[in-house]
């Protein structure tokens, strides 16, 4: 087409200049390698130009024009049956659009019509959710207020009266149905709360009156060595705890059961001892009294303390059970109060041997505070021990007062050597034997302090007393010395033991009282041997008023320097004026101290004689050569 | 509770015997508390512990009795050993004046108790090795010699403690599984409880008065 266009150009302006030159020109500036239409034109042009004659180049044009209309004659005839096309679409969507337009007024109408329905229906739906609210309340009302047919199942029980865990639950059911009762009765559901509380009560009844046969009954076969506490009968004794009369019934079952089994046992500790024989039976040791006593006694504390055991295990479940157990177990061990009782008071008083009364004594007093710590004190057990300790206290101090009346009633002479007698020396054995076996014994030291304090004024005070009336008879020297003798031999005795000092102390006075007497008459003893008695007693006498000394009958020098000669002799040999008693004494001090003693009381006579020699009133010449020794030399020579 | 209607099917009753201060009542105490109690006064007298253990299945109650090692109680303990089942025979293994008193307190193991007693004896406070006075072999040899069994344990760190109680208790139950101790016997040291519950009626327990003396 550029081509026509600068054919036309060319055309035009060759009339205006030299229009040769100029389409020459123009020709020649053309850029047909960047004209991308004239080269498509050519290339179109090539496919319907094939031969270049004169005719084609003439009709070129009309050729061109031809084609173009055969193209637009073909555009036309596609876009006929596109348009076609969407005309049929254009119909299809009114009709569409009229039908939703039928629809939406339809659905007006029927809009219109269901509405009341859908009010009615909402009204129905919240009325039913509220029935169902309460039938949900109904529910969970029946199921906390009322059993459920195999609860109720449960607490009727079996017919062969055996019991089972259900049971327990459905009692804990009822209980607690019965206490929710309560609080129904605080609200306006009155009516219902009691009618349900009433049944449960009946439900409750009737269960704790099988609870408590079935609880009795197991009680009652708990008669073995060792009961079968079962956990069941523990759940049982929990659930019976909340009536009391028959938790008590069943506890008094129980303690009345093993109350037959401990009796047994003890007699078959007694009488049949173990199997083939060992351990014997305990009457086998029933000539060895404290093996014997001591054998049921230990017997009982186990026995005590497994029964204990076996009802803290009953009760374990229980909430207050601590008195009730001591209770029972009062109960259990009653049974063997009088078969223990009747076997110890045959030993105790048949036995006489103060010693092993003693033992026993003392071994009731230990088992006595050893069961203590496992059953109460007001137990009959324990108060059996007690009397039966009592009753051995009284056989004791019997005996060792048997022994004394003993004593007093055929006293014996004192020994020509005034030494003990052989009753003193028995008794003094038994003395060490009970206090030795109290010293080897088991009880607290505050109960021995005071035994021994009856102990002590038991043999020791009839003793002393045995050996003055012994003494009666005898000089005062020999009597003093035999009173040494017999109390010497009871310290030496108490000295070993423990509490015995305020008796040593007291005993120490009366030796005391014997030691002076004998000071005196070993003085006197000198005194009268050496001839200075009269010369002493004289001078003591002696007053200004009778004149000198010297004048005085046998008291002139001549007599008082041969005495005091004779008391030269025994000064140089003290010894050989001993009174013969102080030789028999036993104990080496107070023989020591009745020496020195008298020899000081000798001195303070032998001062007194010079000094009144020596004094001119009394006018003794060559006084020095009477009493030549001064009293200092006197002493130094007697000490 | 899944153990059974019962907590426990037998009971067993021990005792411990040896001289004062060989740690009796320590052991006893290590093996029921599980704790050392390093200042114990000496026992008056008797004292009980309890425990329940298991053999072979079975729930045991040990109810053990510590008697005091004081020469002066010895009459009172002697009346204990009747009706035991096991005799723990403790020493002190820094103490050989306690080993050398074993003889008599095996005479005395044996002729109080009834033949089928099972006697086991501890060599205590094996945690002094520096003091020990008493060799293993020497104390192992006179077990051997007298057919006992015999550990070496410390109460202190519990070390072999429970192994003697456990130990003995095997030795019982092996004892009454081959009959040779008899359960019927009074005074077995051993007490059974059946292991389920008898039936409600039972009648031939009936309480049976004693016709005795009394
Ligand atoms: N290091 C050590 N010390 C022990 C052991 N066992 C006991 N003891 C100590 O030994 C002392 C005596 O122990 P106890 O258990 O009272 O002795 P016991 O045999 O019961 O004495 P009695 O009751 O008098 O017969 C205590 O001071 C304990 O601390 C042990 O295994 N190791
Ligand atoms: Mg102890």
């Amino acid at each position: 087409m550029a081509d026509k266009e600068s054919s036309d150009t060319s055309f035009s302006s060759s009339q205006a200049s030299n229009p040769l030159s100029r389409k020459l020109n123009k020709i020649l500036e053309t850029r047909l390698d960047n004209d991308k239409e004239m080269l498509e034109a050519l290339k179109a042009l090539s496919v319907f130009f094939s031969e270049n004659s004169l005719r084609t180049r003439r009709n070129l044009r009309s050729d061109i024009e031809r084609r173009s209309l055969v193209i637009n004659e073909d555009f036309l005839q596609v876009f006929q049956s596109v348009k076609e096309q969407l005309d049929s679409v254009y119909n299809d969507v009114k009709s569409m659009n009229e039908c939703c337009q039928d629809m939406t007024s339809r659905l007006k109408a029927a809009k219109e019509q269901t509405h009341d329905l859908i009010n009615q229906t909402t009204k129905l739906q919240s009325e039913s959710q509220t029935l169902q609210v309460k039938a949900q309340v109904a529910d969970a009302f029946l199921e906390k207020f009322q059993l459920k047919p195999e609860e109720a199942t449960a607490l009727r029980g079996s017919r062969d009266g055996t019991l089972h865990m259900d049971f327990f639950r459905a009692l804990g059911k009822a209980k607690e149905i019965h206490k929710h009762c309560k609080i129904l009765l605080r609200t306006n559901q009155q009516t219902a709360g009691l009618e349900i509380m009433e049944t449960m009560a009946l439900h409750q009844e009737s269960a704790y009156e099988r609870l408590y046969r079935w609880a009795q009954n197991e009680c009652r076969m708990l008669t073995g060595d060792s009961p079968d506490v079962s956990s069941m009968l523990c759940q049982a004794m929990e659930a019976l705890e909340d009536r009391p009369v028959l938790f008590r019934y069943t506890l008094d079952e129980f303690g009345t059961a093993r109350r037959t089994a401990v009796v047994r046992g003890l007699i078959d500790a007694l009488t049949r001892g173990g199997p083939g024989g060992t351990p014997r039976p305990i009457e086998l040791h029933s000539h060895d009294p404290t093996r014997y006593v001591g054998d049921m006694l230990a017997w009982l504390h186990q026995a005590a303390a497994s029964e204990k055991e076996q009802l803290q295990s009953l009760l374990k479940k229980c909430r207050s059970n601590g008195e009730q157990i001591q209770d029972i177990l009062g109960h259990i061990t009653e049974g063997v109060c009088r078969p223990f009782k009747v076997r110890v008071e045959q030993v105790l008083v048949s036995e006489q041997d103060a010693v092993t009364l003693y033992k026993l004594h003392n071994l009731l007093k230990f088992y006595h505070n050893t069961i203590c710590q496992i059953i109460c004190k007001d137990a009959a057990l324990l108060n059996t021990v007690a009397e039966i300790q009592d009753l051995s206290h009284r056989m004791f101090f019997n005996s060792l007062n048997c022994n004394a009346n003993k004593l007093l009633d055929k006293v014996e002479l004192p020994p020509s050597d005034l030494g003990p007698t052989n009753s003193l020396n028995q008794t003094l054995q038994l003395l060490k034997d009970v206090l030795a076996c109290h010293d080897a014994s088991v009880v607290a030291i505050d109960d021995k302090k005071q035994d021994y304090k009856q102990i002590l004024s038991c043999v020791i005070d009839p003793l002393v007393q045995m050996c003055s009336v012994s003494a009666s008879r005898l000089n005062s020297t020999d009597m003093a010395a035999y009173m040494a003798n017999c109390i010497y031999l009871m310290q030496t005795t108490l000295a070993m033991y423990e509490f015995t000092d305020t008796r040593l102390e007291m005993l120490q006075a009366q030796v005391d009282a014997q030691i002076d007497t004998l000071v005196s008459e070993q003085a006197s003893f000198v005194l009268n041997k050496v001839g200075l008695a009269f010369v002493y007693g004289t001078v003591q006498q002696h007053q200004p008023k009778q004149g000198p000394l010297s004048a005085l009958p046998d008291m002139g020098g001549p007599v008082l320097k041969s005495a005091m000669s004779k008391f030269d002799s025994y000064m140089a040999s003290p010894d050989s004026l001993v009174l013969p008693q102080s030789r028999l004494l036993l104990s080496g001090r107070v023989r020591e101290t009745v020496k020195k003693n008298s020899a000081d009381l000798i001195c303070s006579a032998y001062k007194q004689i010079y000094d009144t020699i020596c004094d001119p009133a009394n006018e003794y010449k060559e006084s020095p050569s009477i009493v030549p020794r001064t009293p200092d030399q006197v002493v130094r020579l007697l000490s | 509770m899944a153990a059974g209607p019962y907590n426990y099917s037998y009971i067993f009753k021990y005792i411990i015997i040896g001289d004062m201060g060989v740690g009796k009542s320590c052991l006893l105490h290590q093996f029921t508390e599980k704790k050392f109690m390093a200042d114990c006064p000496h026992t008056i007298g008797v004292e009980f512990g309890t425990r329940i253990i298991e053999v072979s299945g079975q729930k045991i109650k040990l109810q053990i009795w510590d008697t005091a090692g004081q020469e002066r109680f010895r009459a009172v303990t002697r009346s204990y050993y009747r009706g035991a089942a096991g005799a723990l025979m403790v020493y002190d293994i820094t103490r050989r004046s306690t080993y050398n008193h074993l003889s008599s307190w095996l005479t005395d193991a044996r002729n109080l108790t009834n033949p089928n007693t099972v006697i086991f004896l501890i060599g205590n406070k094996s945690d002094l090795e520096a003091q020990r006075d008493v060799t293993y072999e020497e104390a192992k040899q006179f077990a051997d010699e007298n057919g006992l069994m015999f550990l070496e344990c410390s109460a202190k760190t519990g070390d072999n403690v429970e192994d003697a109680f456990l130990d003995t208790a095997k030795k019982i139950y092996q004892n009454i599984q081959d009959g040779s101790l008899d359960l019927n016997a009074a005074e077995s040291g051993v007490q059974h409880k059946p292991a389920t519950p008898r039936n409600a009626i039972n009648n031939d327990q009936a309480p049976n008065k004693e016709g005795c003396a009394c």
